[in-house]
């Protein structure tokens, strides 16, 4: 209960703190960026600055839900484009994460063995 | 309705599991112009921890691309402990911190084998399970075989794993062929589509990579010689790096050709200023907003528009 607790401050000064730098850098900003650029010229929506700082403080809080040290996301988050945050605001769950989880049991096994075999699927080692 | 008995039933359960494995087109199937059969062998391996191929995977491509860097450095930028897997923007994000330009190839074998060719490895989403019990997995390129129909891989644990070629581009399609190389700064990629090379260095630049970023559009534009935008990326580039003076002739050059570029205008404004013209940067922001209309970039020239008024003023006080 009171890790939760603890891990809710962390998450909440994490985004807090996130908005608080992008604010400051917005204030100082007159230059139009490439990217901005590439949107006019694709006649695409422009992504306003306010936009990218709340996916940004957004994506970050999730991370850290997911396990992210609060520590390495300012970082993390800070690579990824006003285009990425937007995608991926909201929707941190939703997105597929590669890593060979699989859960499967009795019926299932047997289908994916015949999948495997005729060359559908790739999942087993050896067969 | 007895006539529907377990045989048919199960026919038709095969058949709705087959049926999402339709045919793989033959544009992305053709092998392309690179020769065969073709392996870096010379490509790292690092063998995966439990649910973590994805930095195992950007691992052997960063380093194949002469970064230095570790595992468990890797790791803290791309792995997510509650889904136990990595997420496709946290590759090219971390690819990013590491100064590269993450480039996303067109979709085919072909964009893989030009890419191997050029000796780049590359990393690949696959699923090795099926839609409904799916097993998503990063791995590595590093061979093919066109005569043998085989691909090569550095995968999980397997430091050279062999698939069938036709096995590889099913488990590959299903997360719509997704691949990506890393190029150095200044490397341009095997097959250069523009759009795909302007994105991957605008997301660089745009996350603060600025020197990685100039040395990219560079390669850019001699590749591309006239295209605006690449210009542009690297006029903004230079002023990022302070370089202002490379950073003015490179927009006045834009406008010489499009007299009515707002960006490139706007952009000339701000250099000015930096260079401490301030009344040669008020009359290129007038001029901007003389022809601006109600261009939805008309925010960022009152902005400017202020930027100079406040400077000017700073100055006579």
């Amino acid at each position: 209960m009171r890790s939760i607790m603890l891990r809710n401050f962390v998450v909440r000064l994490v985004s807090l703190s996130l908005l608080s730098l992008g604010l400051a850098q917005a204030s100082s900003a007159a230059m139009i960026g490439t990217q901005q650029a590439i949107q006019s010229e694709a006649r695409e929506a422009q992504i306003s600055r306010v936009e990218t700082i709340l996916a940004r403080a957004d994506v970050a809080e999730q991370l850290v839900k997911f396990g992210v040290d609060p520590l390495a996301v300012q970082e993390r988050v800070g690579n990824m484009t006003s285009a990425e945050l937007l995608a991926m605001e909201g929707s941190l769950n939703k997105q597929v994460a590669g890593g060979d989880a699989i859960a499967v049991i009795g019926v299932v096994f047997l289908v994916l063995l015949i999948l495997e075999l005729v060359g559908i699927t790739d999942i087993f080692k050896s067969v | 309705m007895k006539t529907f008995g377990t045989a048919q039933a199960s026919a038709l359960f095969v058949f709705l599991l087959l049926s999402g494995c339709s045919t793989i087109p033959p544009s992305v199937s053709a092998y392309g112009p690179a020769p065969s059969p073709l392996e870096l062998e010379d490509t790292p391996f690092y063998s995966q921890q439990l649910f973590q191929c994805g930095p195992a995977a950007l691992m052997t491509l960063l380093t194949a691309s002469g970064v230095v860097t570790t595992l468990d450095a890797v790791t803290a930028q791309v792995y997510l402990p509650a889904r136990q897997g990595s997420l496709q923007t946290e590759i090219l994000a971390a690819s990013r911190a590491a100064e590269r330009v993450p480039y996303v190839l067109a979709p085919g074998l072909a964009s893989i084998t030009g890419e191997l060719a050029a000796g780049r490895p590359v990393l690949v989403l696959q699923n090795l399970g099926v839609s409904w019990a799916p097993r998503w997995h990063y791995a590595v390129v590093v061979g093919t075989d066109l005569e043998n129909r085989k691909i090569v891989l550095r995968s999980g644990t397997d430091a050279r794993r062999i698939t069938r070629t036709s096995v590889f581009l099913r488990t590959w399609r299903r997360s719509d062929f997704w691949a990506v190389t890393t190029l150095k700064p200044g490397e341009l990629p095997a097959d250069p589509d523009r759009d795909r090379y302007v994105e991957a260095v605008a997301g660089l630049e745009q996350t603060g990579h600025f020197q990685a970023a100039r040395d990219a559009w560079r390669a850019g534009r001699l590749q591309w010689p006239n295209d605006a935008v690449i210009r542009f990326g690297l006029a903004n580039t230079e002023f990022a790096l302070g370089n202002f003076a490379a950073a003015e002739g490179l927009y006045v050059d834009m406008l010489s050709e499009d007299s009515g570029s707002l960006i490139a205008r706007n952009n000339l404004a701000m250099t000015l200023v930096a260079l401490g013209r301030n009344s040669e940067a008020r009359e290129q922001i007038n001029a901007a907003l003389n022809i601006a209309g109600d261009s939805p970039l008309l925010p960022e020239l009152l902005d400017t528009q202020k930027t100079i008024l406040s400077t000017f003023r700073s100055a006579l006080n």
